[in-house]
């Protein structure tokens, strides 16, 4: 099954030193590289700050833009990766192993057509 | 039922009602493990038994009635899946094990344990967890787990719906856990087992207002947990609480159906040989020195259970033992089973109190005006005494409870 793991900021991209993040950092490439490797993970990427995001709000066929993101600063989406797991507990499992110091993960089915 | 029912028709509604309860929780967990679809195999069980209730009360019931049941099961199945897409690539080996399934499943408990962890899924919400458990692995009806949840039926309907689309978009998989994560996973299935076994023992409907099979159900599953984790002491103990329970059964209730309370019951009724049973359990949890809720539990009702009579029950140890209880559990049930105790070892003053604190929380819990009552009439306010009994009449439908309290009210 194909799943999106939604991957939050947390407190250690703001808080720390150059030196710490640095080392997170690196433990999430490895991480990535590992599981696009053997092929669980199909795509991902890291976002932009949430101070770069745009929102556009559509009301009766009409767009109007806000200067924020779509969600509060403490679940600031920081990335997303799209999963092929057999199932959810290995989907879970692998958000589980996601190798940041705080931060939350959203696991979510995706349509499959 | 209305009285104009043939006496016939009646006993073969309670066969089937009993076939189904001991084997439609088994086919179902079976039918699931096969399908990968929860409703699916609900349907298939309950088509079976609405045929089983068109044809035996005229044709009279089969000689072996599960027997009857499965074959029906099975054929629906069969028939459905020949006609689902969905099923096309793996219909014969699906075909053959569905036709290969067991007349009893005691054979393969393993059905049912699967069942079990996968309704306890941690993805799912905890009370939906239970919610699920109960209705796909014991076969309750949403109305008797509303009642057991104290929620409105269509919120309960509702919690169920949505767990079971979840499993099924999610892909929560259908298995046991792992020994190393189950110890984990344990905590909400056996507080799933122990609703199943409160039910049991306060139900909302059935020929005497309690439903024994219920109580075995519950114990079944405990066993269930308990002989496959024999190193975890909770599910001992939880099973050595629920044979506690059923050991003291024929004491329950009165000639009349009425429910005796636990100081006026014949203490030769009860059965020793299962309370024997139920005390090694316990020794054998306490052996593995880790201590939990369930152990105290256990061995709160083993106090009673050892006790000669009411008054000379071991009150200060079982203080002792509520203290500990509310130390890992500090609900406002607890606390109100803590406020008996205290009523024997403080007097009705000192319980009352502790009483009429927790009026906000349990207000609606026909056990505490009940309670409250009795305190009442302990202190010689008869008058406040009944108007809590009425409260405590309007909160429960169970008839072995309502005739109690009519009893009493009449007094």
């Amino acid at each position: 099954m194909k799943y999106v793991l939604l991957l939050t900021r947390g407190a250690w991209q703001e808080e720390g030193s150059d030196q710490e993040r640095g080392e997170v950092y690196g433990r999430l490439v490895e991480w990535f590289a590992k599981h696009r490797a053997d092929g669980t993970i199909v795509d991902a990427q890291q976002l932009r700050e949430p101070g770069t995001a745009t929102t556009v709000v559509v009301e009766q066929g009409r767009s109007t833009m806000i200067d924020r993101p779509l969600l509060e600063a403490k679940e600031a989406i920081g990335g997303y990766a799209v999963v092929e797991a057999p199932d959810l507990d290995a989907a879970l499992e692998l958000a589980a192993s996601f190798p940041v110091p705080d931060g939350k993960v959203e696991v979510r089915p995706v349509v499959e057509r | 039922m209305s009285s104009a029912d043939p006496a016939g028709a009646r006993d073969t509604r309670s066969l089937i009602e009993r076939v189904f309860r001991e084997e439609a929780g088994r086919l179902t967990a079976s039918l699931v493990r096969l399908l990968g679809d929860f409703d699916l195999a609900e349907e298939m069980v309950s088509e079976a038994v609405v045929e089983a209730l068109r044809r035996w009360p005229s044709s009279g019931p089969p000689s072996r009635p599960g027997a009857w049941l499965l074959t029906c099961a099975r054929n629906r199945a069969l028939d459905r899946i020949r006609r689902d897409a969905r099923f096309r690539d793996r219909l014969p080996q699906l075909a053959a094990r569905i036709e290969a399934l067991p007349e009893t499943a005691e054979r393969e408990p393993d059905d049912r344990l699967r069942l079990i962890f996968t309704c306890c899924h941690p993805a799912l919400d905890p009370d939906a967890q239970v919610a699920l458990t109960l209705r796909a692995v014991v076969g309750l009806t949403t109305a008797e787990i509303a009642r057991a949840f104290m929620v409105p039926e269509a919120t309960l309907a509702k919690r169920i719906t949505r767990a079971k689309q979840k499993i099924a978009t999610a892909g929560i998989p259908y298995r046991a856990p792992e020994p190393e994560e189950r110890a984990a996973r344990l905590p909400q299935v056996m507080r799933v087992v122990y609703l199943v076994f409160n039910e049991g023992c306060f139900t909302t409907g059935g020929d005497l207002g309690v439903r024994r099979e219920l109580v075995d159900d519950a114990e079944w599953l405990a066993a269930l947990l308990a002989g496959s984790l024999p190193r975890e002491p909770e599910p001992l103990a939880l099973l050595a609480l629920i044979r506690l329970h059923a050991a003291r059964w024929a004491a329950r209730l009165d000639g009349g159906g009425r429910l005796v309370p636990l100081a006026d019951q014949d203490r030769t009724r009860w059965d020793t040989r299962r309370i024997r049973s139920a005390t090694a359990l316990i020794e054998r949890a306490a052996a593995l020195g880790r201590p939990g809720p369930y152990q105290i539990e256990a061995a709160i009702a083993a106090v009673h259970c050892e006790a000669p009579d009411w008054k000379d029950t071991d009150w200060p140890q079982l203080l002792r033992l509520y203290d500990m209880l509310l130390a890992v559990d500090p609900s406002p049930v607890v606390r109100l089973n803590r406020a008996v105790v205290i009523s024997h070892t403080d007097g009705p003053a000192a319980a009352l109190a502790q009483v009429e604190a927790l009026a906000d929380q349990l207000g609606r819990y026909h056990l505490f005006h009940a309670t409250r009552a009795a305190l009442l009439r302990d202190l010689g306010r008869d008058q406040e005494a009944a108007e809590a009994d009425r409260k405590a009449l309007g909160l429960t439908t169970n008839p072995a409870e309502r005739s109690l309290l009519t009893a009493r009210l009449a007094q």
